[in-house]
């Protein structure tokens, strides 16, 4: 391969692959990042604590289905 | 972390069961040999520890496998799951001596007198606890574990 067709093949290369160009992002991410991390946690909806409760209740109410639930679980 | 997701549903789905296993042993072991209670306890463990883990890492493989098409979230599938352990449970617990049915109650381990309204009750019951378990701990496993 001669000096001619290295140079060949070097342009074709650079026009197949041409430059990634502007590769920052637009804004910075930085701020939004932190306030994800500072973000709570979703809170427990009010529905979730009334099926727990209600468990609750049941377990007291009827004892015996506990031996019950431990054979399901 | 994006290998193997289905085997790491599996491991998700297997840890609560597979955690509440040495607290059903150490109850058979108080009421057995410390209590002398005569209940076929050892015939009722077959089910929660030879068929339950393996029911939830199955479980949890098909949510991982659905829930793309069906959009449902992992909280309400855990809650069908009842649907499929209670006829299975029931079976096996007919088959193994720990359950005879009778015409109004259900006899749990030759003492419990259950009624079969109380049954249904407690399986809307389940319905909810597996719901609010598989939402907040297998939820919160598949999600430490990358696969939600």
């Amino acid at each position: 391969m001669n000096a001619h067709e290295e140079d060949r093949i070097k342009q074709l290369f650079k026009q197949a692959m041409p430059p990634a160009g502007d590769t920052e992002p637009e804004r910075d991410l930085w701020p939004a990042m932190l306030r994800r991390l500072d973000a709570r946690p979703a809170p427990v909806p009010w529905f979730d604590w009334a099926l727990a409760g209600g468990l609750a209740l049941f377990a007291v109410v009827f004892p015996a289905s506990i031996p019950v639930f431990l054979y399901y679980l | 972390m994006n290998t193997h997701p289905y085997l790491r549903a599996f491991l998700a789905g297997i840890l609560v069961p597979t955690l509440v296993l040495p607290l059903m042993l150490t109850g058979f072991i108080v009421l057995r040999l410390w209590l002398q209670i005569s209940a076929p306890i050892e015939r009722a463990l077959v089910f929660p520890m030879a068929l339950v883990p393996g029911l939830w890492g199955l479980w949890n493989m098909f949510w991982i496998g659905s829930h793309v098409r069906t959009h449902l979230s992992v909280g309400p599938h855990g809650a069908i799951l009842p649907l499929l352990m209670l006829p299975l449970g029931t079976l096996a617990a007919t088959h193994l001596g720990v359950l005879e049915l009778g015409s109004a109650h259900a006899i749990w381990f030759g003492s419990l007198y259950i009624p079969y309204g109380l049954i249904a009750l407690g399986w809307a019951a389940a319905m909810a606890a597996y719901y609010l378990v598989w939402k907040y701990v297998v939820g919160f496993l598949n999600r430490t574990l990358g696969i939600a």
